[in-house]
This record gives C-alpha cells, structure tokens and sequence, in this order.
C-alpha cells in the first residue's frame, strides 16, 4: 500500500528532495512524448478523413461537407464534453497566468477529436491550437497526478505545448520558443532545461512514426541586396494582411453571435459557406499544408489575379470557419495566407519591375508565411524559428528576420495584443511573472489583513473614547453597534484632533456624532487590484475590511508595501 | 465571524428546498449564506491539485428572471440578508471560475442529474469529486427540508473522521445541540482504542461536554446498524483519503450511508483544512 | 536533532501571514515538504532559503516572544529596589540631591559623583518639581551604570524645600527616577504621576509613611490603573 501511496508522490523520495530538476526532465520526457503521439494522432486522423471525403468533393453537393463535419464538431464539444468552442490557447494561457496551468483532463482528448472533425472535412483551421490545448491538459494532468505544486506544473504545461508543436511540425527550437514566448512568458533556465527536452521527445515521436521529413523542402535560394530591400516593402504588406485577417475574424465572430440559433446550426451554416467558396477555390479548404508545398516549389502557377482573389477567399474562409464556431487554430491558415501574400507581392513586384532579376516566388511565399506568424502571434522568434525550421533552410534568414521584425512591430501598433492572448489582455487576465499585476493577483485581502484595530461602540463617550486611543497602536477606529456588532462606520484621528483635547467634550460628545459614516469599505474577496484603485482614487493610506456586515481589519498601504517587497523578492529570485 | 456557505440555487420547488436546508443549517453554524444563481449550466472550481467541472443540469437555468427574487424571499425569512456570487473569471465565455474559498459548499444530492433521480441515491460523480478536492466540507441536504436535533458523527478512526469528530464538536458547540457518536468496530479494535485516539487528539474535555452517546456496533450489516440514527439527526462524517484502491472503497462506504439514511450530511473530505478562512 | 518547522511556524519566523506561505507552498516558492497531513521545512532550509531571498527572518521562537513582550516592568518592583529614605536634610535643590544620594545604598550606585551631576545639570534646564509638593528628580539620559532594572528611590524630606515647582508650592518628597531607557522612563513617570495626581495619597504621603505601608499602597494603586487599562 505505502508503495502505491509514494509513487505519485515522488517528491518524498531523497532522491528527488534536494533538487527538483532531474524529476523535472523525467516528467518532460513523457508529456512532451504524450503530446507529440496526441499531435501525430490528429495529424493523421485528419489526413485520413481528408483523403476519405477526396472522391465526394466532384460531386455538386460536396459544399455541405464541411458542414456536417463543422457541425458535428460543435455538437461533440458543447453536447458530450460540454466544453465552449474556440482553440483553447487563451484558456491555457488564462490558466497558468490564474492558476497554476490546472486543465481540465478532458481538454485533453476533446479538442483532437472535434478539429479532427473540422478540419478533415473541409473547415479552414489549423489543428496547432488544438494539439497545444491537448498537450497542455496532458502535461496538467500528468503533473497533478506526480502532486506537483504550481511552478513545476506550470513548466510541465509549457512542456506539453512544446511537445505538441515539436512534433506536428517537426521542428524542435520552433515548439521550445513557441512554450516560452506564447505559453508561459518568462526565459529561465529552469524552465528552458525540461522544455527543451519534451520538445526532443515529440519531435523523436514524430520522426519515428513519420519519417525525418522536413514540411516544405526547397531548393537553395540566392538572395540578393534588391531582395533584402524588398522584404521591407513585404513586412508592411503582410502586416496589412494579418490586421485585415484580426478584423476579419473578429467582425464574422460578431456576426454569427448575434444570430440566435443553436450552436450546431451556425456551425454548419459556416460550414456551408466555406464548402461554396472551396468549390472553386480548393485553396481554402483544410489546413492546406499541400498548397504551401506547392507555392514554395513554384508550382501554384496561376496569374497575380487568382492569387490575389485566393488570398481574400482564405482569409474569408478562415473566418468563416473559426467564426461560427468550428474547432481550430489560426496557425495553419496563417501560415498559406502568408504564403499567397508573399506570392501576390512577389507577382505584383514582378510586374511592376520586370527588368530586377527576384530570387523566385517561393522565397516570397515563404517569407510571407513568416511574416504572417510573426504579427498574428506577436511572437516574432517563433516565426523566425519555425520558417527556418519547416523549410530547412537558413540561407534565408536575413529577410526572414526583417519581415518578422517589422511585421510585428507594425501589427504590434496597430492591435496592441497577440491573436491568441487578446481576449485575456482586455480582461486584464494575463497575468505574466514578476509583473506588478502577477504580484497583486497572487497576494489576497487576508494576507494583507491587520488585526490589531480597537473597535468601538456607537453609545460610547469621547472621553471613554481617549482611553481606547492610548491603548491603540492606530489612527483609525472602527466603530460598531454593541448589540449585533454590525459595522457602522470609522472615527480617524485626524479628523477628531481639533477637540479631541478639550476635556468639557468628553462627557457631552458620543461617538456616533462624530463618527464617518461615509466609508469606503472592501470585502474579502474583492481583488486587490481593485481595492488599490479605490484607495488611490479617495487618497486613502488604509481601508476598512467588512464581511457580512462586521468589521474584520484593515489593509493599509505600509503593510501592502512591506508584503508586496517581499512576494515580489520570492517570484522574481527562483 | 466571517464563515460562508456556498449554495447554488436551482428556482425549482427541489432548489427551494434545499435553499431552506442551507439557510436552516447557517442559521444553526452562525454563518452566513452566498447565493449563486447560474446563468451557465456548467463552471469550473480551481481547487489545489485539481480542476473540477461541475455540469449542471438545465433545471438550473429555470426562470432566471424570478430566481433572485425567489432566493431573496427565503433568505430574508431565514434571517439573512440576501448575498449573491457573481464569478468574477471566466474560463472561456460561457464557463466561469468559481472561487474556492468557502467555507462551507452545499450540494444537492447529485448535482448534474434530474431531480427524478436525488431518489436513486447515488452521489454524483461531480459531488464526490468536490468532496475529494476541496479544503471545505460539503453539505449534502436531504431531498425535503427537515430541521435536526442532534448531531451524529460517524467516527471510525481515521484522519478524516478525526477531522469530522471535531467539526461534528464545533458544530455542537455552537448550536448547543447534543452530540452522538456512531462507531462500528473494525479491525479488532476495542471500544478503548477509540477513546484512546480521542484523548490523543485533545478532544476528551469538549467530547465530555458536548457527548450524549457513543454507539458502538459489532454486529450486523452496517446499513442495519444506520436505523439507530435519529431521523431529526445531522450526521457528520468523514471521506476516506486518497489512493487509487481506497478510492473505490471510499466511494462505496460513503454511498452506501447516503442511500440508506436521508439525513443531511456533513462531508468532511481528505483535503480539509480546519478553519482554514477564520478570520 | 534537526528543528522542522511548520506553516505556522515558519509564517511566524518570517513575520508574514500563514496564508501567503500555505499560497507559496502550492505555488512551489518555498521548499516545504509534506509530511503525513501536514507540511514541514528544515530549520537549516529555511535560514538558507529566507537568505537567498533576501527575506529578513527570526530565528527562534524565543526572539520572537522576546519582542512581543518587552513590556516595562512598574512602579513597585523599581521602587523596592531603589529603596525608601527618611529625613533628607537641606535648604536647597542640590542639598537635598546630595544628602539623599549619599544615602543610597553603595550596592545600588557607585558612582554617586555622575548621578549627583547629571541631576542638577537636569534641575538647571527646568525644575522637576511636578506640584502638589512632589518632585521627579532624573537623569536626562539613562546612567551608565543602569542597564538592567530601573529604581525609583522614595525620599522624605525633614523639612519641605523650594524647588521652584510649577505650583510654587514647596516639595516635600521626591522620587529619584533612575530608568533604563527613554521608553521605560515614560511608562514609569506616566505611573507615578498618576498616583500623585490623587489628593488623598498626597496626604497619605505626608504621614511619611513607613515602607512596607508605602508598598502596599502603591501595589493598590498600580492595580487600580491597571484595571483602567490606561498607560
């Protein structure tokens, strides 16, 4: 029994007691193997769907394909596992900014089935978001499970992300910064190390079940000075694409929200939608892996216009889909919408220029692609590193870096918050370490608490009253009601100090005539944050504490300082 | 004193039953109830170690336009003056973090479930898994609302029912109601080792005050034993600790008590922290 | 054997709340380890790790209680000690001052030449006589020699003496109020000058009563502030 009691607990082995590191690692290995084998599951799954729907698409009614694959997405996720639509990055994100990376186990398997669903059957959206949302609950539950506390979970999510990418991707560095960058916000070494080793584990699941294959081979580019100069003129224009794209998603989410039917009749209506749009342009359909290939090796061969008309036609579909409540990520659709764009400008450039002698369209199209990850997740290095990665080729990367730096920066401008974390950030939810809102989330009114005010009663006499005054260590007076000690209001001293020495008032004054009444008061669950305001707002250096009517303390700025010196001394130093 | 107890309020003649039993039950702790009407059949709670769904069913979302003014009537017959839960977090759009940090949680019988099937007696998988997470016990209120005299505390040695020992007393303590103790011998212990794990937990003096009788069994099936329970008694009892082999037994002891006796029960899981929220 | 700490205690020795340590321990901020229902830490842990982050801390519970109760002891006790003189003789200040300080007793002060200089130096600022026939003679800062108890010593005068007292009137008794520090010197004046506030003692203190009667009635007294709570 006790065996089975201390192997969930291995932190009451001696082994592990001194230094939690090597545990660390060994927890990686197997989420981040977890959350590769999850990736490679819904990458397959929807390739097979995919190829098994192939001989419908001929026929006229194929356009109601990715409606009943989006609708049966959304009947899956609200209906059985009574999970909300959307991709889960945010949630996981929200997660381990509030609590710790607590995931529910069954975010684990319920995103992979219903983007599988999407996805495979026509929907434009990437199945990245959901595979991280997998992994993450994965590497949540495993850590739960080891009775790991907070920190480490939270290293063990972001190694369940890491994994999750590694391993759809192939691409090790891509999975280990997206973790950092997106997921938990903070580079330290101790959260690099396990990271770093989940995402070996799923790119070694990956290559093992699929092959050491690189996405989108391409031949050797040589990039001249013109080129460098004209990957300014492509950063601004993919960062015009991706606002576009933001808008776009987000006035079609308006849209279908305020439509009142059920989940699963929106879903399929998008769904229609983008089985129309798919009939003549296939572009737009699925996660469009093939067509990246297809642009980067030159052979999407059709002129500037259908391009051009191509590119609209998958942003629209995109957010068609994601909008009316498919199951998907916007990293793939990111991802050919980039590569169209560096293709249009390419063809455009060409047209305007003709005598310049471009490296060739699949460059463009691959520093669109990166272009488009940069300013949608505000994350340039997981652009740079994922374009270097999924192409195999360094040879690129000077433009490759200026695209994506001016790509986000110029985004950045312009819609202050990633794709993913926007919602969090309007909340005010994003919550990353060592940051002044971090620290006062963390802290709660209890802690905060002072105790040590004399309390009062309303029928007492000022002169009673002096001897309370030398007896306390305060300059505030909570004054209550001697029968059901019900908080009436406050006597400062300050404010009595004009007669508080005149002895003919001591008999003739009670306290409620001069008690403050006016008071603002907070409970014990209201948010610091909160409570700062008020205080700010008012000019007041202490507040009265009140639940269920009775006084319980006060928060005082001094106190507030001296804990708030110290919580932010033991975040930032691990 | 600052105690809370959350209650969901289901606007259904069941929910306003159960409302009655909380507010019975506040009255009688001396804490004061917080009201959550749900605009959402499901939310989420962030325990330790742990996330808990809790799906509701749509029995909950009935008729939210009288819902607070429903809750409102009962809690101001009761004594109380009305306090509602807004969830502050949302998880996703539609599903709100509740806050943990209660003192108290009441949950009906089973929580995701028609109220057709409160009589099948099962303890849904959601309540014991509140049960197992949190640092609060859980009130399981009886399907009709019923007032109590006594209180029964199902003592059987381990570290939890230590800790519902000592609730069962605080309880006793403040609403002065006698206190039995139900035991059923196991393992070859004697009636002395129980009272030796008493005396060794400090508790003999206040037991001496607050003890009316301890009821010993060694005999019969234990579901027999349960009819020397008072009907008008408020049991108070323990869960069993973790550990996957316990947790079977653990679901099975506690079931078997909750559908034999229609008391209302007291919780006391694993995870509970003895007035952790005093303030 | 190794001290373990528990939440509680380690909260108390870091002088913070133990609900920001119970938060850090789940946050894994702070290396405690569970242990059966309860968690604990390594004294030696915790001085490491307290250091590491700059956190200032206390070591053991002794220090702790030692800054809690560092209350200044009162009248009675100081007044035992420093003991009780009749008849002073002298028509001035510094008459008196010197025949009652040669009658100290050699085992409370030695150095009787410091003590004789540093009260008058205090009389020449401003006379210490508080009225109503009562003087509080004292040094303007803690004498070398007292660093451990303070001592009041009562002295009766023969006959009364001028020392120039707010009320003008004459003195007639005076406390020596020798204190170890500033803040024992406050607590123990605010107590005496309570008692001497009071007519009745006044006369009861012109009886030149002896000492054990002296005693018990200051012992009455001090209960009776006590009782107000005052001081």
């Amino acid at each position: 029994m006790s065996i089975f009691k201390s192997w969930r607990n291995p932190f009451k082995w001696n082994f592990f007691r001194s230094d939690d590191r090597l545990l660390l690692i060994l927890i990686a290995v197997i989420v981040g193997s977890c959350s590769g084998l999850a990736a490679v599951a819904l990458n397959r799954s929807i390739l097979i769907l995919f190829d098994w729907l192939h001989p419908f698409r001929h026929y006229w009614w194929a356009f109601i394909l990715p409606a009943i694959g989006a609708a049966l997405s959304s009947i899956f996720l609200e209906k059985i596992v009574n999970e909300g639509a959307g991709h889960g990055v945010p949630e996981v994100v929200y997660s381990v900014s509030s609590y710790g990376g607590l995931l529910r186990f069954r975010s684990s398997f319920s995103r992979i089935i219903s983007s599988c669903l999407t996805i495979g059957s026509g929907g434009s959206a990437g199945p990245e978001a959901p595979v991280v949302m997998s992994g993450a609950a994965i590497g949540a539950n495993i850590a739960s499970f080891f009775s790991l506390n907070d920190r480490q979970r939270i290293i063990i999510v972001g190694c369940g992300a890491a994994g999750a990418i590694s391993s759809i991707f192939n691409a090790p560095i891509s999975g280990l910064v997206f973790s950092i960058e997106v997921i938990l916000g903070e580079w330290k070494a101790s959260n690099i190390v396990p990271i770093a080793i989940a995402s070996v584990a799923g790119t070694e699941i990956s290559r093992f079940l699929q092959g050491n294959s690189i996405a989108f081979a391409h031949h050797n580019f040589d990039i001249t000075f013109f080129d460098i100069g004209a990957s300014f003129g492509l950063a601004i224009f993919t960062a015009v694409v991706t606002i576009f794209l933001t808008r776009s998603l987000k006035t079609v989410r308006g849209i279908s929200e305020k439509i009142q039917i059920p989940l699963w009749v929106r879903a399929a209506a998008g769904g229609c939608a983008v089985g129309i749009i798919g009939m003549f342009l296939p572009v737009v359909l699925g996660e469009g892996y093939h067509f990246i290939g297809s642009m980067i090796n030159e052979n999407f061969t059709q002129g500037l216009l259908v391009v051009a008309i191509a590119l609209f036609a998958k942003i629209f579909a995109t957010s068609l889909t994601l909008g009316s409540g498919g199951s998907g990520g916007i990293f793939a659709p990111c991802l050919v919408i980039g590569s169209l764009a560096g293709l249009t400008y390419y063809r455009a450039l060409a047209i305007i220029y003709p005598s310049l002698s471009w490296v060739n369209e699949g460059c463009y199209a691959l520093l669109g692609m990166a272009g488009l990850i940069s300013g949608m997740l505000q994350a340039p290095l997981t652009g740079i590193f994922l374009i270097v990665e999924i192409t195999g080729g360094y040879n690129v990367i000077l433009p490759l870096l200026i695209v994506s730096s001016v790509s986000t920066t110029l985004c950045h401008y312009i819609e202050p918050a990633s794709f993913y974390l926007k919602a969090l950030v309007a909340k005010g939810q994003l919550l990353r370490p060592g940051t002044d809102a971090r620290v006062l989330s963390d802290l709660s009114v209890p802690e905060l608490l002072e105790r040590d005010c004399l309390t009062v009663n309303q029928n007492m006499r000022l002169g009673e009253f002096i001897h309370i005054i030398k007896k306390s260590r305060r300059n505030i007076f909570p004054v209550e009601d001697e029968k059901t000690g019900r908080f009436l209001g406050l006597i400062h001293l300050d404010s009595i100090r004009s007669y508080i020495f005149n002895s003919d008032m001591y008999n003739a004054v009670f306290l409620w005539q001069i008690m403050d009444t006016d008071v603002d008061k907070v409970y014990p669950d209201d948010d610091l944050s909160e409570i700062l305001n008020i205080m700010d707002r008012k000019h007041l250096f202490s507040i009265p504490v009140v639940a269920n009517n009775k006084f319980i303390g006060i928060i005082s700025k001094a106190t507030l300082l001296d804990q708030y010196r110290k919580e932010l001394m033991v975040q930032t130093l691990d | 004193m600052n105690h809370q107890l959350f209650h969901i309020f289901r606007n259904t003649p069941v929910g306003r039953e159960t409302l009655l039993q909380s507010i019975y039950f506040c009255n009688q702790v001396g804490i004061a109830p917080v009201i959550y009407i749900p605009k959402h059949a499901k939310f989420l709670m962030y325990f330790k170690n742990e996330v808990v769904q809790i799906d509701l069913d749509n029995s909950y979302l009935t008729a939210p336009d009288t819902a607070i003014q429903h809750a409102s009537e009962l809690l101001e017959q009761g004594g109380f003056k009305p306090r509602f839960y807004t969830p502050k977090h949302y998880t996703a759009s539609t599903l709100p973090d509740i806050n943990t940090e209660f003192d108290y949680m009441c949950c009906p019988r089973s929580i995701s479930d028609a109220t057709s099937k409160i009589t099948l007696g099962n303890i849904g998988a959601k309540v014991r898994k509140i049960v197992k997470a949190a640092f609060f016990p859980v009130l399981l209120t009886s399907p009709v609302f019923k007032e109590w005299h006594s209180i029964t505390v199902f003592f059987g040695g381990s570290a939890n029912a230590v800790n519902a020992l000592r609730l069962g007393l605080q309880i006793s303590d403040i609403s002065g109601m006698p206190l039995n103790i139900l035991t059923r011998l196991e393992k070859k212990n004697t009636r002395r080792d129980y009272e030796k794990m008493v005396q060794d937990q400090n508790m003999e003096d206040r037991l001496n005050r607050h003890l009316n009788k301890w009821l010993f069994f060694d005999k019969g099936k234990f579901e027999e034993n349960l009819y020397d329970v008072p009907h008008d008694s408020f049991v108070v009892l323990g869960a069993y600790g973790h550990g996957l082999i316990r947790n079977i037994l653990f679901g099975s002891k506690m079931e078997s008590i909750h559908s034999t006796i229609y008391n209302n029960l007291l919780i006391v899981g694993p995870n509970y922290v003895a007035n952790r929220l005093s303030l | 054997m190794t001290m373990e700490l528990t939440i509680h205690e380690v909260a108390n020795r870091l002088n913070l709340p133990w609900n920001t340590i119970e938060r850090w321990v789940r946050q894994g901020r702070i290396p405690m380890q569970k242990s059966g229902n309860i968690y604990i830490m390594r004294e030696a842990v915790m001085k490491k790790w307290a250091e590491a982050h700059n956190l200032s801390f206390f070591l053991s519970k002794k220090e702790i209680d030692q800054e809690k109760n560092l209350q200044p002891e009162n009248l009675l006790p100081a007044m035992q000690r420093g003991s009780v003189l009749y008849g002073i003789n002298g028509q001035t200040v510094e008459k008196v001052l010197k025949d009652a300080i040669d009658k100290i007793p050699d085992l409370l002060i030695k150095n009787k030449k410091e003590l004789l200089a540093t009260l008058i130096e205090r009389e020449s600022l401003a006379s210490t006589g508080i009225g109503n026939g009562v003087a509080i003679p004292h040094p303007r800062t803690p004498l070398s020699e007292m660093h451990k108890n303070s001592a009041i010593i009562t002295c009766f005068f023969e006959k009364p003496v001028d020392f120039g007292s707010i009320d003008n009137k004459p003195v007639f008794i005076m406390f020596i109020l020798l204190s170890i520090s500033v803040k024992t010197h406050l607590h123990l004046l605010s107590r005496l000058s309570f008692c001497v506030r009071n007519k009745l003692f006044i006369e009861f203190l012109k009886t030149s009563p002896a000492h054990d009667l002296f005693y018990a009635k200051i012992a009455d007294y001090e209960k009776e502030i006590d009782q107000i709570g005052d001081f």
